[in-house]
């Protein structure tokens, strides 16, 4: 546990000291302050616009910044030959994947509780109606990613990091597409086909379930039992990700 | 030196030509007015947990397409596919229902318009501008005989709905009368009556006054429906105005 503890420490302050994604983070700020532009354009819609294009420009730079910090971390530290310090100590695959994985998620919680407020407050300075959803949708975002984060390091430890990223990016629109693959295994009457298709959405996380950005801007009435079962349903994926990586990393050869 | 300064002009030369090209392709190529709008489905199934994202990037996109044709060219082929497409993404986004109704009116399409409208009231039935602008879009672009009363029906609707203004019982009740039914028109003036402060009032009893017969009787017979509509103070009190010129 306490080596756990300090990889996760020392890599939070890695990864938030990093530069790219202080860039990532301020681009990001822009894109959230380019809602005021579309808002003046939508005919007394400001609100609205500036929520809901703010939690998109939140979603996208957040899993930008998960990806690709995300898909870097095993590697850097194979690359810069520091893992072999670390093993040579009794520190377990599993723990390293564990330590990584806890350090990126503080990295992230900080990344996008910053860019949550940022939105809520200029929602609330500007249109005057920001409520306490944006905050929930951000959390929202948040549990997502964490999957999206779960995904790369386990693709990080089988190939090289830019690969990882993009499937990285890969799992995250075959979650947002789950339902239908859904529909592909009502489709046809070939066994085959349709166990392939379950066994797809089984795999792929399922990230189509809930919408919380809908409820933020008062479109759909929030189920808040659907969202606490869809919250435990992305962590227990996150769990079960992150064992078969550690698996995979366990079998790696330093 | 020749070279450099020849190979500067060059990049000089195609800088302004990538610059004038670029320059010069709106006025030569106006706007489309009918461009591609894919279907609501095709959004539902792509992508739900960013559709109500995509129906306000399209509201966006409509009310730029509408702004730029209906100075312009004045053509708006385009803009029923986008205001379903955006409606059907954000049932609930009243707004977009709104301007896409007034905007498909311009566009000449009053039936899409009053279909929108429709919609837009099914799917948001606690919202009163739904059925009040469908009372105003069947009295000024319905062509029926009987447009006024389809007009006081959605008045009426919309009069029902908390929140409404105090006016709406004042308009279904003019249409009513317009259209025939004076007996419904009497029940709605009451209803305005009981809706509104001083001014209403007065609009109301004015609005009774020109329905009521003169004659004592009748017309008490006339106001009798009224007793079990309204409280008996605000009958009371209704009751005194309309008779104050027949007393003894």
């Amino acid at each position: 546990m306490k080596q756990v503890a300090a990889i996760a420490v020392n890599t939070f302050k890695e990864t938030i000291r990093d530069r790219v994604l202080a860039v990532i983070v301020v681009f990001a700020l822009i894109m959230i302050v380019g809602g005021l532009w579309l808002g003046s354009i939508s005919l007394g819609e400001q609100g609205r616009m500036m929520k809901d294009f703010g939690l998109v420009a939140v979603t996208f730079f957040g899993l930008i910044v998960a990806v690709f910090v995300a898909a870097g971390l095993v590697h850097k530290e194979v690359e810069k030959r520091t893992v072999f310090v670390l093993f040579s100590k009794p520190v377990s695959r599993a723990a390293f994947i564990t330590g990584k994985f806890i350090g990126l998620c503080g990295t992230m919680a900080v990344v996008l509780a910053g860019m949550g407020v940022f939105l809520f407050l200029l929602v609330w300075a500007v249109a005057g109606d920001a409520s306490s959803m944006i905050l929930v949708a951000v959390l929202m975002i948040y549990v997502q990613l964490l999957a999206v984060m779960a995904v790369t390091i386990f693709f990080s430890t089988m190939g090289s990091a830019i690969l990882a990223s993009v499937l990285g990016i890969c799992v995250f629109v075959a979650g947002q597409l789950s339902h239908n693959v859904l529909s592909l295994t009502r489709l046809g009457k070939n066994a085959v086909t349709e166990a392939l298709s379950w066994v797809i959405y089984v795999v792929i996380p399922n990230f189509s379930a809930v919408d919380v950005k809908a409820g933020v801007v008062g479109e759909d009435t929030l189920a808040w039992g659907e969202i606490a079962i869809w919250s435990g349903y992305l962590l227990a994926y996150v769990v079960v990700v992150l064992a078969l990586a550690s698996l995979v990393f366990r079998r790696k050869e330093f | 030196m020749l070279r450099r300064v020849v190979a500067i002009l060059v990049v000089v030369a195609c800088a302004g030509v990538v610059v004038a090209y670029q320059v010069t392709r709106p006025a030569r190529a106006p706007a489309d007015p009918r461009v591609f709008v894919p279907s609501p489905q095709f959004f539902e199934d792509f992508s739900p947990s960013f559709r109500s994202s995509i129906a306000d990037a399209y509201y966006l996109m409509m009310v730029q397409y509408y702004g730029e044709h209906v100075a312009g060219d004045g053509q708006l082929d385009s803009l029923p596919a986008m205001v379903d497409l955006v409606t059907r993404l954000s049932p609930h986004f009243t707004r977009a229902y709104l301007f896409g109704a007034f905007a498909l009116i311009d566009a000449g399409r009053t039936d899409v318009a009053y279909a929108v409208l429709e919609r837009g009231f099914k799917e948001n039935p606690d919202e009163w501008a739904f059925p009040a602008f469908l009372g105003y879009f069947a009295y000024q672009y319905g062509e029926r005989e009987d447009k006024d009363l389809i007009a006081a029906r959605w008045y009426e609707k919309a009069a029902a709905i908390p929140g409404s203004p105090a006016y709406l019982p004042r308009l279904a009740a003019a249409l009513l009368e317009k259209g025939g039914e004076e007996e419904k028109a009497i029940l709605m003036w009451g209803q305005a009556y009981l809706a509104g402060d001083k001014y209403a009032r007065e609009k109301a009893v004015a609005g009774l006054e020109g329905i009521l017969p003169k004659e004592k009787e009748a017309r008490m017979k006339a106001v009798a429906p009224l007793y079990d509509t309204m409280p008996k103070a605000d009958f009371d009190a209704l009751i005194a105005e309309l008779f104050k010129d027949y007393a003894q």
